[in-house]
């Protein structure tokens, strides 16, 4: 998960900007050799000042990055490639398998199972990624005013994003079992048990429940920091026009956060088509009955683990889920370029 | 993602160029299936060696409760060979199969690892584990042994045996002597075959008592009496018209409320959950699980009954619990004498008195301990046990894996909604169980 979050922070400022503005603007006749090393400037500057100090070479900013560029190699483009690799064989967990064309995908079009980790992993994205996108703004609007004592909301909301999703899912678990407390109450209030956990669809939407719930304090987080920069001026115009708190929030507040929007949309349909834990937990390891609640990745793990996994066909499936990612990011980003045109 | 890494404005700077670096390293994180090798580089040629040196011991969930018999067996065992050292590992039972799998990827399987047949089979293939019979020391421990147990860790295609037998057990039915009384029954007659369970959870089922956590395993076919695969292991055969027979029954019970219900979806974690609740009345459990009751749940062991699983056709179900030799093992000579060691008559014998299991090891169910014993529920069971055990068999198919298993109860839950009737759902678990095992 930490490599989503690192890739859209903001870039680092580039080495070069980084010079002293003292650099010479006429180019030194060994500028053409030196000018991809990021010391160039530095060094050419020290050169003018008569002394030649070298502060670094050329490979010192390697040296820097040399730890962050094992770890990323080591344990993200080696897996990814030997995934991709994989795709291609009947790799198991305890043999390396050899090469065997198209026939995993051949077979995934083939596979029940498959299309129905599709069918949820899309249903997942359909249901929670407009909660996500909006619940949280509406939570954000209510606490990001300044008033006495809003801190201790601002932390009670945050508090299921920093729990475990383990300890979240088995808590709501308990929670829904035919004798636990939801039902309870609902027997008491006299109405029929209703079968959280036995449901294929209830179960789906048990999990799709707290996934919405978990998410709700972090993406609120997100949108604090964005109402902030929603400029007072606009809301006093609006008020001076006699727009309401509706109005106002229609044509100012969410024009002003669209781009968190489109942010948070983004990370959330990729975080639910990716769902494991909440639907593993609320459906147990087989996926439910008859494995109606499978999702994809879900899928992955019990193909591809165990003793006799199937490691290839795992990969395979990987793979498309992939594909599939990308072109719902891609989908999303393309959505906010053509609103802005 | 954690939010610390993430600025707000993050959503402005986003540019479709950079979609691709978020669409990768998503997929980056989540493609983490890593590669794996095989083969059998290095260890120790045979066990024919001098006993001594460091090995690695690892038991599959026995530390919570036997710490200390395990403790007082290596110290045995360090005393008599001198200058040996065991290091003690323990693993939870849950995700066992991860575990062994991620360990002999890594060619790091300790030197000795306890395994049952299913999981035996797939290390024995891939070279993991060291054939008993080609080694003249390990082969020689066969005469300590009943021959069915012996015989258990042989693999189907494969030459030899893989496991030195250690202890066995029948798989008991656990009953909630309470609620038997609260829909009629006797608490002192648990069913004894497949009839009489389902005829006692209509009964059951009319008080709205759940009789099982779980829809039928591959075990329950075996025990009523239904021709799992066939004699070489390449196909599985329970779609005949037994294991429709026994479907159909199963269906009725869940038709008629007799089955809880997440049943569908539980496995025996969660149905021995269930049973420790008191919403089922019947659980298939380990051997294991009466001290556990004992001390967690002592209201309900009290009412608990203890029985044989039901059983149609004489011969019980048989689990197999063993002792592998890694092959990559340094000090396989050390590793076997201490596997010996441990499944000897003696410390079998010792380990089966503290808990509810029974030695491997010949003559063993002979002593009085497994012919007479006492008054109590806990002594006439395993007296009747250690008898049923000289005709048990174990069903498990060692070639069935895990998601073979899962295919059996996908389709037995299609049955149970309807989708499909039980001839349909079972031949088409049959012919998809089939598809996988070519592909082995």
């Amino acid at each position: 998960m930490n490599s989503t979050a690192s890739a859209s922070g903001p870039p680092a400022p580039s080495a070069g900007a980084a010079g002293p503005p003292s650099a010479p603007s006429t180019p030194s006749p060994d500028s053409p050799a030196s000018s991809g090393s990021p010391g160039s400037r530095s060094s050419r500057a020290a050169r003018r000042g008569g002394a030649r100090v070298r502060t670094h070479r050329a490979h010192s900013p390697w040296l820097f990055l040399l730890p962050g560029l094992l770890i990323t190699l080591a344990f993200n483009i080696y897996p990814f490639v030997a995934t991709v690799w994989k795709a291609f064989t009947d790799a198991r967990t305890l043999t390396p398998g050899s090469f065997v064309g198209l026939d995993n995908f051949q077979e995934m079009l083939a596979d029940e199972q498959f299309w129905i980790g599709l069918r949820n992993s899309f249903l997942y994205v359909a249901a929670v990624v407009p909660c996500t996108v909006v619940l949280p703004l509406l939570l954000a609007l209510l606490v990001h005013k300044n008033l006495p004592g809003i801190a201790f909301f601002r932390s009670a909301f945050y508090t299921p994003v920093v729990a475990s999703v383990v300890v979240v899912g088995l808590i709501w678990v308990w929670m829904l079992d035919d004798r636990g407390l939801v039902n309870a109450v609902i027997k008491t209030l006299g109405f029929d048990t209703v079968p959280f956990l036995s449901d294929r669809w209830l179960i789906l939407l048990s999990a799709m429940l707290v996934t919405v719930w978990k998410g709700l304090g972090y993406y609120m987080i997100i949108y604090m920091a964005a109402l902030g920069n929603v400029p007072r001026e606009l809301h006093e115009a609006a008020s001076v026009d006699g727009a309401g708190p509706v109005r106002r929030f229609l044509s100012v507040t969410v024009p002003g956060v669209r781009n968190t929007m489109v942010l948070v949309g983004a990370l959330s349909s990729v975080a639910a088509f990716r769902v494991f834990s909440e639907v593993f937990l609320m459906a147990g390891p087989d996926g439910g009955p008859a494995g109606e609640d499978t999702t994809l990745v879900m899928l992955i793990q019990r193909t591809g683990t165990g003793l006799s996994g199937r490691v290839g066909y795992a990969s395979a499936i990987s793979l498309v889920m992939f594909v599939i990612t990308m072109v719902l990011l891609l989908a999303v980003f393309a959505a906010e370029r053509r609103d802005k045109k | 993602m954690s939010p610390a890494q993430l600025s707000p404005s993050a959503g402005r700077l986003l540019r479709p160029a950079s979609v691709a670096t978020i669409a990768l390293g998503t997929a980056l994180s989540l493609t983490a299936l890593t590669g794996c090798s095989s083969g059998s580089g290095g260890g120790s040629s045979d066990a024919s060696g001098e006993v001594k040196g460091k090995i690695t011991f690892q038991t599959w969930n026995l530390r919570a409760e036997y710490k200390d018999y395990f403790n007082g067996l290596i110290a045995d065992f360090e005393k008599k060979y001198p200058g040996t050292k065991v290091r003690w590992i323990d693993k939870p039972a849950d995700r066992y199969a991860e575990t062994l799998s991620a360990d002999a990827a890594s060619e790091n399987l300790p030197d000795v690892v306890n395994v049952s047949p299913d999981k035996a089979y797939p290390l024995a293939k891939a070279g993991a584990l060291m054939n008993l019979s080609k080694d003249e020391t390990a082969a020689k421990a066969e005469k300590q042994y009943m021959p069915e147990a012996w015989k258990g860790n042989e693999m189907p295609g494969l030459d030899g045996v893989y496991g030195f037998p250690w202890y066995l057990n029948t798989g008991p039915l656990f009953y909630n002597k309470r609620l038997f009384e609260k829909a009629g029954l006797d608490g002192d007659k648990p069913p004894r075959t497949y009839e009489e369970l389902f005829s006692y959870g209509e009964k059951l089922a009319k008080k709205k008592v759940a009789s099982l956590g779980t829809a039928p395993a591959i075990e329950d076919f075996g025990r009523y009496g239904v021709e799992l695969m066939n004699k070489d292991a390449t196909e599985f055969t329970y779609n005949n018209a037994k294991g429709v027979e026994l479907l159909k029954k199963y269906k009725k019970l869940y038709e008629q409320g007799g089955l809880d219900g997440q049943a569908m979806s539980a496995g025996p974690e969660k149905a021995g959950e269930k049973f420790e609740q008191e919403k089922i009345a019947m659980n298939a459990g380990g051997a294991l699980d009466l001290t556990s009751f004992k001390e967690n749940q002592p209201q309900l062991y009290k009412n608990i009954g203890l029985t044989d699983a039901p059983n149609n056709n004489g011969h019980p179900n048989m689990y197999v619990m063993s002792l592998g030799i890694s092959q990559t093992s340094e000090n396989k000579s050390t590793a076997v004498a201490f596997a010996r060691f441990v499944t000897n008559k003696k410390n079998q014998e010792s380990f089966a008195h503290k808990v509810a299991v029974f030695p491997s090891t010949k003559g063993s169910l002979d002593e009085p301990y497994w012919t007479e014993g006492g008054r109590s529920p806990e002594d006439r069971v395993r007296v009747s046990s250690a008898k049923l055990l000289k005709k048990a068999v174990n069903y498990t198919p060692v070639v069935m894996t895990e998601e073979m298993k899962t295919v059996l109860k996908k389709e037995v839950s299609k049955c149970f909604l309807g989708q499909k009737s039980p001839k349909q759902a079972l031949d088409d678990a049959v012919a998809e169980s089939n598809k996988l095992l070519e592909q082995v």
